[in-house]
């Protein structure tokens, strides 16, 4: 089809015209100025002005079209001031799973001798949100943005529009931002109960560790001073009684989340898999491993280093299948 | 279109709503002097309906009650007994659906339509007023339709002053260029034929002439005509401004044929070319005389009729040459004309006169008026020539007890001319040239009345001359062998400051000059000279503003370049454009060169700048910590600002939650700074 070729080469030449940066300012070679319906609304009237004008060879007439006409030139240079000299960073991004929106966090300034208003910024269809800046010439602002594909996510370029301040025409621009989110794969367990099946066969012969915090044990009546998040509702909703869980932790043994033991078919669906157990995992704040194709990561427990084996998973096959 | 996907607040805030209202109020209010009174009301109303809905107290009106006051108020329309196809009856709808909108104003859109058909209703103004309050008017409505064009473009607009101001201020940038396509923009001669505004009532001289005719003219101050010469200025007593003959006499009332015709006949009756005009008059040669250039803009009198010093032999504009050396409009005069004219008062007119045109300056009614035939026969009996017979009747007028007065008696209908000449002796010029015009006829001596204005006031500020309806006057022609037709001007004879000066010194002890009017210009000087100054702005206006056709266009083309041609004409368009251009540029700041760095980032420079004047130069590689630890051992004396400017300095850059410290942190990166350069 020939629209969507040159919507390809339109977005070549954007490509081209608007290279990644961490930071941007608009400028003249950034910003595009488009009339909007309004001027052309204003154009059809100043056009049935000037006929009157002609017909009745009227001068105070003839003036105020070619008035109404010279505001729609001046239009170009207000709204194109509003837009100049307009840097956007890239501030940070924070990761999300598949599914979810990725947010990604920007900064927004302007000269300090300079105001601007009512500037949309955003993505189509995704987000937006306007930015005024009066008294302060720099404002961070938050922009989320859905997500299909785990992986390294970047989003496209970033819109940024005013009509200020007559909406005669739009100033507008594109930021290509070189940032971008990891894109965790969507947690799903796959649902075969072969619940242990991540884990390493060594596990059982482990020497058990009583109050831990890894693995349940089973139960028994409540204590005061247990932790309400011990308490197991489900007996609670049986029988009335109070009853904590206990745990037990595996001293010298580690828990593998292994790729190859997985037995479902489909790489996206063992990575989700592999996702929804890193998760369960470190919500029992056990010591979990992550063996993947080309990566192997030792067990550990904690933030970081969930974030390490999700962003594993989430860049599985990077550069590989694309 | 580029919207898409960036979901828009298009409903209009309560305040901008309020602007559009205002706006409406502004762009009706003048219209009510020529359009009907009940358009404002319905207005008010429909805008205070949008207002209790906006509010809550009412319902959107649905469809049916839309349907039902359309109807009315169409109806009230044609009831009001306009014309069904006239301006008048389009602006009025115009304005009614105008005034209608107000309920409708939801949406940005319907404030766009509302702003739109606000700017047609301000050239609607300007076809009915084109005056220079008017015109100013017309700005301050632009301005605040452009203001509410600025506020529906705004979330919250509760900033009424800023928006006008802005608009203001766009209004004064656009200015000049608004000028330059003025100036330069090609002009059309019209497309169509269009309706015209305000009727058509005649105002000013009348195509015919009955006793008190013209004095009730002479009770007028209103303007007639500008008239600037281009040499000398010719005396007073020679500003005849020639305007219609009037050959045909019915014992009362002088008209120009026997029989009434509508404007059409007598132009087409009238109507010669120039080079026929050229023949008449200059068959002798050496009989020319002094040409006098000059413009004449005319106001509207809703008639074709032209004054201009007779013979005219040249006319640029849109008017063409009578048959007994007048000029006529082309068409009747309902908005200011601008004519350019050569005249040449001294030559001489028809030498020779056809058989026809002397059975008309030669026609008397059958009966009537026995007296003054009876006075004609005795006067030419014992005068020796004709020029002695005009004479005798000329030396009557003088040495009898005429009165030149604006309060003439009422003459006997049947013989107003023998009432006038032997009985009441009081009149006005009508009467004056009326009666000379038929002792004339009645002694075989072709005459005719000429009737027009003489004389007029000269501005001394704009040097150019106001002709006003009370320089009304009547004068007569006399055709005489070999020298054709002479004008004689028997008031002269009775109240020679009337053409020496003017009428109010004339009637002066009368004291019946301008009484209907209470508050008189004429008496005190230093409104004289007031009034003299807005007269002489006004005729800048009208001349130079109102009067800018594509005729002046060449003309100021011509003085600019010399010679036309399109290279030098796009030239200098293109030069103006860019100086203008260039101009708003610099107004709007855009040629600075802004630094974009951040200010944290800079302030860091010049800390590294002074660090670099005391000889510690920053590595690319080196992290702020580092310097900072470099810069300690060899400057221990600043150890503790450069600890602090390095902290708050990181801390800007890395912790970014602590964003509303922002102005804070900047401000004691400034500090420290400062400190540090005053202890070096």
């Amino acid at each position: 089809m020939p629209g969507a070729r040159w919507k390809t080469r339109l977005n070549l030449w954007l490509e081209k015209r608007f290279p990644d940066s961490r930071e941007i300012t608009l400028d003249i070679n950034r910003i595009f100025i488009i009339p909007t319906r309004i001027s052309a609304a204003l154009f059809i009237a100043i056009i049935v002005l000037s006929l009157i004008a002609i017909n009745f060879q009227n001068s105070l007439i003839y003036g105020l079209s070619f008035w109404l006409l010279s505001m729609i030139v001046m239009a170009i240079f207000y709204t194109y001031r509003n837009l100049s000299a307009l840097s956007i960073r890239a501030i940070q991004s924070s990761p999300c799973f598949m599914g979810e929106k990725a947010v990604f966090e920007l900064e927004i300034s302007c000269p300090e001798n300079q105001k601007k208003s009512a500037i949309t910024i955003g993505w189509k269809y995704e987000d937006m949100t306007v930015v005024d800046l009066q008294q302060h010439h720099s404002v961070h602002i938050k922009l989320s943005h859905s997500t299909k594909q785990r992986g390294r996510f970047k989003p496209e370029r970033l819109s940024i529009f005013s009509v200020y301040p007559i909406g005669l025409v739009v100033a507008w621009s594109y930021a290509a931002l070189d940032m971008h989110s990891i894109v965790y794969p969507a947690p799903v367990l796959y649902a075969t109960g072969e619940d242990g099946l991540g884990l390493d066969e060594i596990a059982e012969q482990g020497l058990e560790i009583s109050n831990g915090t890894t693995d349940f044990a089973g139960i028994r009546d409540y204590r005061d001073g247990d932790s309400p998040k011990l308490i197991h509702w489900g007996a609670y909703a049986k029988t009335g009684n109070l009853y904590s869980k206990t745990f037990v932790d595996y001293a010298d043994h580690d828990v593998w989340l292994e790729w190859d033991k997985l037995t479902m078919p489909g790489i996206e669906t063992k990575l989700s898999h592999l996702c929804a157990k890193v998760l369960q995992y470190h919500q029992q704040q056990q010591l979990y491993g992550l063996k993947i194709p080309g990566k192997t990561i030792q067990p550990m427990r904690g933030e970081a280093h969930k974030n390490t084996c999700l962003t594993a998973l989430a860049l599985f096959a990077e550069g590989k299948e694309k | 279109m580029f919207f898409k996907g960036f979901p828009q607040n298009n409903q209009i805030t309560y305040a901008g709503m309020l602007w559009l209202l205002a706006a409406q109020l502004v762009v009706m209010a003048p219209l009510a002097f020529y359009l009907p009174v009940w358009l404002i009301p319905v207005l008010l109303l429909s805008a205070g309906w949008r207002i209790r809905v906006m509010k809550g107290h009412h319902e959107q009106p649905g469809n049916l009650i839309k349907i039902i006051i359309s109807g009315l108020g169409v109806g009230a329309l044609f009831l009001s007994g306009m014309e069904l196809v006239s301006l008048d009856m389009i602006a009025s709808l115009l304005m009614l659906g105008f005034s209608y909108k107000a309920i409708e104003i939801i949406q940005r859109r319907d404030g766009v339509v509302v702003i739109l058909t606000g700017f047609i209703l301000i050239a609607v103004l300007f076809l009915y007023s084109q005056t220079i309050l008017t015109a100013l008017y017309g700005v301050f409505a632009l301005i605040v339709l452009s203001g509410a064009m600025i506020a529906i473009h705004q979330s919250s607009s509760h900033q009424i002053i800023k928006d006008l101001k802005l608009s203001s201020l766009m209004l004064m940038l656009c200015f000049p260029l608004m000028i330059v396509l003025f100036l330069f923009a090609p002009r059309l001669p019209p497309l169509w034929s269009v309706p015209v505004p305000g009727g058509s009532a005649k105002t000013g001289m009348s195509d015919m002439m009955s006793p008190g005719s013209i004095t009730s003219l002479s009770q007028s101050d209103e303007l007639a005509f500008n008239v600037k010469f281009l040499g000398a200025r010719p005396k007073q007593t020679e500003l005849y401004w020639y305007g219609i003959v009037l050959q045909h006499f019915d014992g009362n009332t002088w008209t120009q044929f026997a029989q009434q015709l509508d404007a059409k006949a007598v132009k087409s009756k009238l109507k010669t070319s120039q080079r026929q005009i050229h023949q008449r008059l200059f068959q002798q040669d050496g009989s020319k005389g002094v040409g006098l250039e000059y413009e004449v803009i005319y106001e509207k009198s809703g008639q074709p009729w032209l004054f201009a010093l007779s013979p005219v032999v040249s006319i640029k504009g849109d008017a063409f040459f009578g048959n007994d050396f007048r000029i006529i409009a082309n068409q009747d005069l309902l908005e200011p004309m601008l004519l350019s004219l050569v005249s040449y008062p001294q030559a001489l007119r028809d030498v020779q006169l056809p058989t026809a045109s002397r059975q008309l300056a030669l026609q008397l009614p059958e009966q009537g008026n026995e007296q003054s035939r009876l006075l004609a026969q005795q006067l030419v009996a014992t005068s020796t020539s004709k020029q002695d017979y005009i004479d005798n009747i000329l030396k009557r007028y003088q040495q009898q007890a005429f009165y030149y007065t604006l309060r003439p008696p009422l003459m006997d209908q049947n013989n107003s001319i023998d009432d006038f000449l032997f009985n009441q002796k009081k009149g006005f010029c009508e009467h004056y040239a009326g009666s000379f015009v038929f002792m004339m006829r009645a002694a075989g001596i072709p005459a005719r009345v000429i009737v027009g204005y003489q004389g007029g006031e000269w501005n001394n500020n704009g040097h150019f001359l106001s002709v006003r309806q009370y320089d009304a006057h009547a004068w007569a022609e006399v055709w005489l062998e070999n020298r054709g037709w002479i004008r004689f001007d028997p008031t002269a004879m009775v109240a020679p400051e009337r053409i020496e000066h003017n009428l109010q010194t004339a009637v002066d002890k009368e004291g019946s000059f301008l009484e209907a009017q209470t508050f008189s210009l004429s008496k005190n000087q230093w409104l004289i000279s007031l009034r003299q100054r807005i007269d002489s702005t006004q005729y800048a206006w009208r001349r130079f503003v109102l009067g800018y056709d594509s005729d002046s266009q060449t003309q100021l083309l011509k003085r600019l370049f010399g010679d036309l041609s399109v290279q030098k004409i796009a030239f200098l368009v293109g030069g103006l454009f860019a100086a203008i251009i260039l101009l708003w540029v610099v107004f709007l700041g855009l040629t600075k060169k802004h630094v974009s760095i951040a200010a944290e980032h800079r302030l860091y420079q010049h800390f590294c700048d002074f660090l670099e004047q005391q000889g510690i130069s920053r590595e690319p590689s080196q992290t702020p910590q580092a310097l900072s630890q470099i810069a300690i051992t060899k400057l221990p004396g600043l150890a503790t600002e450069i600890k602090a400017f390095t902290r708050v300095y990181s801390a800007l850059c890395y912790e970014p939650d602590q964003h509303h410290l922002h102005q804070q942190q900047i401000n004691s990166l400034k500090k420290l700074l400062k400190k540090m350069q005053r202890q070096r």
